[in-house]
This record gives C-alpha cells, sequence and structure tokens, in this order.
C-alpha cells in the first residue's frame, strides 16, 4: 500500500480525476480507435485479400519485380527506396526524393506501385507525394481510417500528433495517479462486491479494470505520447538546437549509415540473392527493405526484420546497393548496441503489442479495450454523481454521445468503403464524410432522447447491426465467399467475419438488457464513487 | 479560506500555469538542453535519442512536482531554475555554432 498524506492524496485524487474528465472523451477515442489499429493489418487482409494467400511476400522473382518498376520512374525518384508487405500481403514498393513543402516541413514525392507477389504482376501504380500516394490506396483503406483516426485524430500535422501527445500525458497522470488513488491495490484486484444497486457493482468494476489495467494503461499512454510528441516536435526541436534545424541531417546521424557519397552509376544487385543471404543468418522473418541511391556506387541495402523469436529487439542486415555484399549487422538506430537505440527499439513492441504475432496482438486488444471500459465507465460515474448540476448533464449525454456513438460511426465508414472500392472509386473522402454524418446522427440521438439510458441502447444496438452486417456487405461487393476463402486458406477472412458477426450479436444482446441505472438514489451515487 | 478568495484564487491560477504550460516548455528546453550534455554512448546517438525518447517522463516528473511542491515559490524557482539553465546551455552552444560557421566562411574566402 502507498502511504502519503491526506491532503496528498486529496490532490492526486483531485487531478487523477480531472485529467480523465478534461480530456477522457478524447483520450477515449484515442484508446479505442487504438483497439482497432492493434489489427490495422489484419483489417487490410480481411478487406482487401489477393485471390490466393501469400506464403511468402518476398520470394523469388521479387528482384525482377523491383528492377523492371525501377526502369519505368524517373531517375529523380532512386534517392531512396523502401519495399513491404501490406493488406493482403500486396508488395508495396516507393521509389522517392526527399523535398520540403511549402512550409518547410519535409515530405517524400515519388511513384509507388502494389505488387501481387503470387503472380509477381503490377496490381496499381500511383505518383505523387506521400501525401497523395497515401490518398488513391484503396486496400489499406479500412485499417489506415483507424490508424489516422488513432494517431492525429484526422487533424492535421502538426495539430493532431500533438493533441495526441498531450492526449498521452493526461493518460500518463491518470495512470500514475491511479496507482497512488488505489491505494489498495492488491485488495482491488480481486474486489467486486455484489450489489443490489447497479452503481457500485459498476464502480467496483471500474476499479478492478482500471487496477488491473494500470501498468499496461501506463506503458500505452508514455510510449503512444513518445511516438507523437517525437515526430511532431521531438526530432524538429532537437535537429533545431543540434543540426541547426536540418531533420534530414538529424536521422542520418542517429541511423548510422554512413553516407559516404560517390555517384558513380553502378548496377543494381540482386535482391533475391541478397534475399537469400539475409534469411541465411538469421530465423526472424524479412519484414521491410529500404534501398538509398538506387544504381549508384554508394547504394545501400538495408533489411528489417521481424523481431525474433522470445526478443523485442533484433538487429537489422546492411549490404552493399552495387555488389550486393553484405556489408554489416547494425541495430535499427546507431551502427552498435546503445542504450538510446535499445530503448528507441522497445517503444514499437510496447505500444504496438506486435512482437508475438496474433497472440500479443489479442493481449493488446483486450487491455486495450479494458482500458477504453475503463475511461468510459470512470466518466459515466463522475456524472452520474453530478447528474443534478446542469453544467454536467451536457458531459452526461457527450459521454454516452463518444462512449456509444463512437464505435458505430468507426463502424460505418464500411460502409462506404466497399461499395465504392468495388465500383473502382477514390474512397478516403467518402468514409470520412460517412464517418461524420453518423457521428452527427450519434449526437441527435444522445441530445434528442430525454432517457440516457434509451440513447445508449439506440446506439448500441446500432453498433450491433452495422458489425453483424458487415461480412454480408463484403460479400456483396464482390469479396470471397466462404468456401472459396476456407478453401484458399484465407483464415484472416473467415475469423474476422466471425468475429464481427459474434461481436454484432453481443452488442444487440447487450441492448436489449441493458436496465435503468439512473433509478438509484444520489446516496448511492455518492457511495458508489466515494466507497 | 474559500474558493472566491483572491489569494487563493491568485495561488491556483500560479499553480496551474506552472503545472501546465511552464513545466511543458521547461520539459521541452530539458530535452533540448539534454542533446548537449547528455553523454553520446558508445553509438554516439544517446545525446540524442535519450531526450526525445524520454520526454513524457521528464515531463511526467516535472509536472507532480510542481503540482505536489506544498511551496509554490520553491516550485516556481526549481522549474524555473532548470528552464533557465537549459535555456542557457543552448543559447552558448547556437552561438559557438554560429561563430564556428562563420569563421569557417571567412577561412574559405
Amino acid at each position: 500500500m502507498i502511504k502519503l498524506s491526506q491532503e496528498r492524496n486529496k490532490s492526486l485524487l483531485a487531478v487523477h480525476g480531472w485529467s480523465a474528465v478534461f480530456l477522457g472523451l478524447l483520450l477515449y477515442a484515442v484508446i479505442l480507435t487504438g483497439v482497432a489499429s492493434v489489427f490495422a493489418k489484419e483489417l487490410g487482409d480481411w478487406s482487401s485479400p489477393l485471390a490466393q494467400p501469400v506464403a511468402d511476400p518476398f520470394r523469388p522473382g521479387t528482384d525482377r519485380m523491383l528492377r523492371e518498376f525501377a526502369a519505368t520512374v524517373d531517375p529523380q525518384y532512386h534517392e531512396e527506396m523502401f519495399v513491404f508487405p501490406r493488406a493482403g500481403d500486396r508488395l508495396y514498393a516507393f521509389f522517392h526524393k526527399h523535398e520540403t513543402d511549402e512550409d518547410g516541413k519535409p515530405r517524400e514525392r515519388g511513384v509507388a506501385a502494389e505488387f501481387d507477389p503470387n503472380t509477381q504482376t503490377l496490381i496499381e501504380r500511383r505518383e505523387g507525394t506521400d501525401e497523395d500516394v497515401d490518398a488513391g490506396d484503396r486496400a489499406n483503406a479500412l485499417g489506415d481510417f483507424m490508424v489516422e483516426l488513432h494517431v492525429r485524430l484526422h487533424l492535421p500535422n502538426p495539430w493532431g500528433l500533438l493533441l495526441t501527445g498531450v492526449l498521452g500525458l493526461a493518460m500518463l497522470v491518470a495512470a500514475i495517479t491511479g496507482f497512488v488513488v488505489h491505494r489498495h491495490l492488491i485488495k482491488e484486484l480481486f474486489t467486486l462486491r455484489r450489489h443490489k444497486e447497479k452503481l457500485l457493482s459498476a464502480r467496483d468494476t471500474h476499479v478492478i479494470a482500471g487496477t488491473w489495467n494500470l501498468p499496461f494503461a501506463f506503458i500505452l499512454a508514455f510510449t503512444g505520447s513518445y511516438f507523437s510528441f517525437g515526430s511532431a516536435f521531438g526530432i524538429p526541436a532537437v535537429a533545431m538546437v543540434v543540426f541547426g534545424g536540418d531533420q534530414e541531417k538529424m536521422i542520418e546521424t542517429v541511423i548510422g549509415n554512413p553516407p559516404k557519397e560517390d555517384k558513380t552509376p553502378a548496377p543494381v544487385a540482386d535482391f533475391d540473392r541478397m534475399i537469400a543471404d539475409v534469411r541465411g543468418r538469421t530465423d526472424a522473418a524479412l519484414n521491410f527493405i529500404t534501398v538509398q541511391h538506387w544504381g549508384r556506387a554508394d547504394s545501400l541495402v538495408t533489411m528489417f526484420m521481424q523481431y525474433p523469436e522470445g526478443k523485442l529487439l533484433g538487429p537489422t542486415y546492411v549490404y552493399s546497393g552495387a555488389t550486393g555484399e553484405f556489408r554489416y549487422a547494425k541495430p535499427s538506430l546507431g551502427l552498435q548496441p546503445s542504450t538510446g537505440g535499445a530503448l528507441f527499439e522497445l517503444m514499437g513492441p510496447l505500444h504496438f503489442g506486435n512482437f508475438a504475432g496474433v497472440f500479443s496482438k489479442a493481449a493488446w486488444f483486450a487491455l486495450g479495450f479494458a482500458g477504453a471500459y475503463v475511461t468510459i465507465t470512470g466518466l459515466m460515474l463522475w456524472t452520474l454523481r453530478r447528474r443534478e448540476q446542469r453544467g454536467w448533464r451536457h458531459l452526461a449525454r457527450a459521454t454516452v454521445w463518444v462512449g456509444y456513438g463512437l464505435p458505430l460511426a468507426l463502424a460505418a465508414p464500411a460502409y462506404a468503403f466497399f461499395p465504392l472500392r468495388a465500383a473502382g472509386e477514390l474512397v478516403h473522402g467518402p468514409m470520412m464524410t460517412v464517418f461524420l454524418l453518423v457521428a452527427l446522427a450519434a449526437a441527435g440521438i444522445a441530445w434528442g432522447l430525454r432517457s440516457l439510458t434509451l440513447a445508449r441502447r439506440i446506439l448500441l444496438g446500432l453498433t450491433g447491426l452495422a458489425l453483424l452486417l458487415l461480412p454480408a456487405l463484403r460479400l456483396l461487393s464482390g469479396g470471397a465467399g466462404w468456401p472459396l476463402a476456407f478453401e484458399s486458406g484465407l483464415h484472416t477472412v473467415l475469423a474476422l467475419d466471425i468475429a464481427f458477426a459474434v461481436g454484432g450479436l453481443l452488442c444487440l444482446l447487450s441492448a436489449s438488457r441493458r436496465h435503468a441505472e439512473n433509478a438509484a438514489a444520489d446516496e448511492e451515487l455518492d457511495e458508489a464513487v466515494e466507497a | 479560506m474559500s474558493v472566491s478568495d483572491p489569494a487563493v484564487r491568485r495561488r491556483f491560477w500560479s499553480r496551474f500555469a506552472l503545472a501546465g504550460p511552464v513545466v511543458f516548455l521547461c520539459a521541452a528546453l530539458v530535452m533540448c538542453g539534454g542533446a548537449l550534455w547528455l553523454p553520446k554512448g558508445a553509438a554516439q546517438i544517446d545525446n540524442l535519442v535519450m531526450p526525445i525518447v524520454l520526454f513524457p517522463a521528464i515531463w511526467a516528473g516535472l509536472f507532480f512536482y510542481a503540482y505536489l511542491d506544498r511551496s509554490l515559490a520553491r516550485a516556481w524557482a526549481v522549474i524555473g531554475g532548470l528552464s533557465l539553465v537549459h535555456l542557457a546551455v543552448i543559447g552558448l552552444y547556437v552561438m559557438q555554432t554560429m561563430q564556428a560557421a562563420k569563421a569557417a566562411g571567412a577561412g574559405a574566402s
């Protein structure tokens, strides 16, 4: 038990409540979309599978594919190239150069292509800045929609990142103060009193979920605020002081590949041989390849691997792009292991939960879901206790709007995505329009109905319906049927169809069973929150 | 003392300003200044990477200190002092760099 003076404890209780209330609804939005983003790749695999599952995205023949693509790309974009598997394990390659936009912010411009690794044929080609190229991307649109909402709430850079960074700091405060506020930590891990009063039970479940979730909430808040502030503010600020504002130079320095410039044209080495070589050096799966200075004597090829079994850190392998010769193995940052590099490398797996495949992702999904539950139940308890005060009633309605309307609004863009993608149209704009319209309709329900319980039930029921119908929507838009998916081994398609159907049914059941907690007396409410 | 007491209100807003924007600014200065005085480590990158990765921890430490110190004046002095020291470190480095660039430019011409 953590012992503190009564005064300090009261201060921490106040900051715990206010940090959560002040930014709680936005925080809930970021956590919920984060939960969905854990499976962003799987959402892409589900919504845009290739005809056959891909056993190896980097199979022999990758060299010919990249070489033929490079020949069609303006050499000014040969400055850098990366290639990695995306939705349905399509191989996505982007030849680009680095430039600055009108505001002096760094951006990339070039030519991107998607390939089917099974047939080794070009699926799609897009040109422009990195933003233009992403805007034309259909295959990954559903997953990217969740990720963009999670990372920057679809706000322009750097404001979205700064806002989510502040939200991360608020969550960090709530998590740290939570350790102190819930002083009887061990006891509270297992205390679920059986009350007749629903609010006392609600308070207990909030505390249990919150207490179990505290270490995880701390990790997510820390790593999340690092990711937001790091790119939006940390790198530019440190680059401003140490490198006179040259962010490229700073990134080059911390990555540690010495840029010994040699612009002499040189043939590009065989990628298939380099890939075979790296696979002989490690059991970890190849994840990502970058090529600096394609077609030059100083060309470097860096191979990033998935986490080695049982580890959160693993080396990357660097080859000469001109000769194909293995140069050295290095950490992600720097040319040799370092404390800073190790800390940096830990941030990714700890935030994304992708270090042990689907199992760690499922754990991160469940823990993240518990975090969203804690946030929303905390807000509900807070507003219920103060429901007689006029100002708090709006927060109570806003809590129902965001708490139950956001899942519905998140399910809705799929209803724009599938038909438009089938018609060959761009999907990002309409998806956002549908999201905003449904969010607006949810606000109408939350503020338009007198009974909040009824509003909650309607929003939950609609979410259930939207999820339940997703597999049918996918099928009607030309998606693979279950027998075909089963025969072809498209297991993600089957698994997510079942998950959406089960999730939808659970929401519908829950909506039909909810009772009016609001009937509890004020004294019970106070007791519930202060107990 | 009640909330309507001007002294209490002033104290509240002073604490709010310190734990809010001032602490954030101080954390940013510590992050940037730390890049200049932290050891570079074996890979020569620790000074650049660690302040950015640990920014949330720097901020949280300063925030809780500013929020919990019973003496508001002392909290202002500590946070203000830390900010000024780092501002001086950054200013000194930027001036040195500019002078070196000027000297290099003069040498080249």
